[in-house]
């Protein structure tokens, strides 16, 4: 009795204070614990929200997005079959539209346009993150492979498919390796070989290579630079970064831009030491010779009043070395001397147009304007003066012309201005009196 | 009498206890309260009404079972802060595995560091305020650093990362990386993948195998750059191609067994030493098993890049901050439409 009083009494009570949810409410996983779907019937959501969100995205081509949100108007108000068509048909338009990128993707793979087909197939995969086939493209197919699988013939050896595929029939302990095989045993008709694909041309380099080296070494010792750069390009084309290699033909462009320096072709040696690499011991010194040469000879043509070729030769120093300023120094020095001899000449334009490629720091370019100003001055006096000899001996006309010559080269020279409209007033009263 | 007094006292017996049943529970309830959002749960989605004392991370906690992936929730919704009361999408899977916009795609820098200095920076070393500064920069400005294990869960289409994303590494095992770079790691709570290769180990410069193992035993990811740091893609000078195989087959092979014996680490991810690799090296870690490989071509990743040629910018210590800031693109335009 007093037990079942106990029992009953626990039951009761508890059942009072919590009810049949209490418990599991409180000391349910707090962690695990998930609204439940049950609240869907009270739901605080309004799908019509969501159906907007969705025709937004759609109109804004991210149709995932579209799509996700109509998912979640269906799933907030079920009833709705308008919605249930949508989610129907946007996924239609979905598998249409990556359908046709990949398809697009698929022509440009077999045109070999990688890049092109790359961007189909990502564009496929943004419509439709399921495409499991353009997904394969973009992660397999458009990657290089380092195997492919050979199925072994009946007439196959290792050595055979060794020399087929490496042109060597030593490279059979790749294929031994790759394939787990023992060393002394052959696999049987139809069994499916892995074999490693080697860049073209790279195993059978490693023999040759050697002896190319040798060659190498000989021919910069008897001076046959040429040849020695024929050969270390072809070494460095499969080892590129041989510094033996490397170093032979550094020596050997180095020489040969000597060679040219000695023939006072420092322009084609300039182009010679550009190839070194500008580690290359002795190389600044040796281009910093040639431009010094260049320069010396720029000068003697300078000196020779050769100046269109001496601002030629100071010119191609300075795309060698744009910061030379004795290149620089010289081509001033030479046009300021071509400005002078137009100006000796007076062809006064000309030797303005040309002083005005000078150095602006160079003052020599002022004092050849100064002349030119000078002297067309003093032309213009002289024109002035033989109008008023003209005027003196009463030869009007001629004395006019005499000043608007003055006036043209100085169109400041007052008295010649005043001088022409007293001799034109002069000429209109002798008009009058005759 | 007796049967009252008794019925009393069976009474007050279990009463207490369970109205200090109840008062405990009603106290877990007001605890476990703010959890309790208003909510519709789909099998993909989840939708919320953020209350005050959510974070994108306290609803990823609870929701995605992952407080790091707040992010997710953030992305989603194109928010940056959480205001109460707003109604929050939770997707419940990734919702953009590849990063693929109408714009563009998602890519992500991984940078290498090498050697350090305490004092300034030199054309090699980078120096330790240079470096706080980086790190810095990545903190204040939202990039999240990620592992290399996510970066791959990236590049084979399985999971998504956030939208700023970078992976930081260290090559060589330099002692400077342990000293001057590891505590800035730390302050900024990044994460980093070490890769060693093990010659190197114990000698003058480098990290001991007690340091080594520290940085795996407080979290850091420790990797394989093989053996002896050799080119792996170019032979010696009169190395027969047979000599050639077998010593980069060794460079490979090694390290995997040692890291593993030593410290039982698993090495998964080889960076090319100098950065080079060719089809055979790359046949020989598939072999071995490593899951990818890193070059030193400076380019961020998609997640379309080949597992085995994955990029990575290094960052010398002549770089500033605007060098620096040039490696951390974290989308390509490129109109997928």
């Amino acid at each position: 009795m007093k037990k079942s009083i106990h029992v009953i009494l626990m039951i009761f009570v508890f059942f009072l204070f919590f009810g049949w949810a209490g418990p599991l409410d409180s000391f349910g996983d707090v962690g695990q614990k998930v609204p439940e779907k049950t609240q869907r019937n009270k739901s605080v959501f309004h799908s019509s929200y969501y159906l907007k969100k969705a025709t937004t995205y759609e109109k804004n081509d991210e149709l995932q997005l579209a799509l996700f949100f109509l998912k979640i108007a269906a799933s907030l108000n079920p009833e709705d079959m308008e919605v249930v068509g949508k989610i129907s048909d946007l996924k239609l338009a979905i598998d249409k539209k990556s359908n046709n990128y990949f398809k697009k993707g698929e022509r440009f793979y077999i045109q070999k346009k990688l890049d092109g087909a790359r961007k189909q197939f990502l564009t496929a995969l943004r419509y439709n993150p399921d495409h499991k086939d353009a997904l394969d493209y973009l992660k397999n197919r458009l990657i290089p492979k380092e195997y492919i699988t050979y199925t072994f013939k009946k007439n196959d050896s290792l050595k055979i498919i060794s020399n087929k595929f490496y042109k060597d029939p030593e490279l059979v302990f790749l294929i031994v390796y790759f394939n787990n095989f023992k060393s002394d045993t052959e696999p049987g008709p139809g069994e499916i070989l892995t074999i490693p694909i080697l860049e073209p041309g790279f195993n059978q380099n490693f023999g040759d290579r050697r002896q190319d080296m040798i060659s190498a070494q000989n021919l910069l010792g008897e001076e046959r630079f040429q040849e020695v750069i024929v050969i270390t390009k072809k070494i460095l084309k499969n080892d590129p970064l041989n510094k033996e290699a490397i170093k032979l033909k550094n020596e050997a462009f180095y020489q040969i831009g000597i060679q040219l320096t000695r023939q006072e072709k420092y322009f084609e040696a300039l182009d010679t030491f550009k190839k070194i690499t500008p580690e290359y011991d002795g190389v600044n010194g040796v281009i910093q010779q040639a431009i010094q040469q260049g320069l010396l000879k720029a000068e003697n043509l300078l000196k020779e009043k050769k100046y269109e070729a001496s601002i030629e030769f100071a010119e191609k120093i300075l795309s060698y070395d744009p910061s030379n300023t004795a290149a620089k120094k010289l081509i001033s020095t030479s046009l300021c001397q071509q400005g002078k001899n137009l100006l000796i000449r007076k062809k006064y334009d000309e030797a303005l147009h040309v002083i005005d490629k000078t150095d602006p720091a160079d003052d020599c370019a002022e004092k050849i304007r100064l002349a030119v100003k000078e002297t067309i001055k003093q032309q213009a006096e002289a024109h002035y003066i033989q109008g008023v000899k003209h005027f003196l001996n009463e030869e009007l006309q001629s004395a006019i012309k005499e000043w608007e010559k003055a006036l043209k080269l100085n169109p400041e020279h007052n008295k010649a201005k005043k001088n022409i409209e007293k001799a034109r007033s002069l000429l209109e009263k002798l008009k009058k009196v005759k | 009498m007796f049967e009252t007094a008794n019925i009393k006292k069976t009474i007050l017996i279990n009463i207490f206890p369970l109205f200090f049943l109840l008062l405990a529970s009603c106290s877990l309830k007001g605890l476990i309260s703010h959890n309790t959002h208003q909510a519709h749960v789909s099998d993909d989605f989840v939708i919320v009404k953020s209350t005050a004392q959510d974070t994108f991370s306290s609803l990823a906690a609870h929701y995605l079972k992952d407080p790091d992936k707040g992010w997710q929730i953030a992305e989603f919704n194109r928010m940056t802060t959480l205001i109460p009361g707003q109604e929050l999408i939770i997707p419940l899977s990734p919702f953009n595995k590849g990063g693929l916009k109408a714009e563009g795609y998602q890519t992500v820098p991984v940078l290498v560091y090498h050697n350090f200095s305490k004092k300034r920076s030199d054309k090699t070393a980078v120096g330790q305020d240079d470096f706080e500064a980086q790190m810095k920069y990545l903190k204040q400005n939202g990039y999240h650093v990620v592992s290399i294990d996510q970066l791959l869960d990236f590049i084979d289409y399985k999971e998504q990362l956030p939208e700023k994303s970078i992976v930081i590494t260290f090559d060589d095992a330099w002692r400077s990386i342990f000293d001057v770079a590891l505590p800035i790691l730390i302050k900024y709570g990044f994460t980093a993948t070490f890769f060693i290769y093990t010659d190197f180990i114990g000698g003058g410069k480098a990290m001991t195998w007690k340091q080594i193992e520290t940085l795996s035993k407080i979290g850091f990811d420790i990797q394989c750059q093989t053996k002896t740091h050799r080119n792996l893609a170019v032979p010696k000078k009169n190395e027969s191609f047979k000599e050639y195989f077998e010593s980069i087959e060794m460079e490979i092979g090694y390290p995997k067994n040692l890291l593993k014996e030593k410290l039982n680490i698993d090495c998964k991810f080889l960076a090319y030493p100098y950065g080079e690799t060719n089809n055979l090296v790359i046949a020989l870690l598939k072999k071995h098993g490593y899951r990818a490989a890193f070059t030193i071509d400076r380019k961020p990743n998609p997640f379309f890049i080949d597992k085995y040629r994955i990029y990575r910018s290094v960052i010398y210590g002549s770089y500033n901050m605007d060098k620096f800031k040039d490696n951390l693109s974290v989308f390509q335009k490129n109109e997928l439409k």
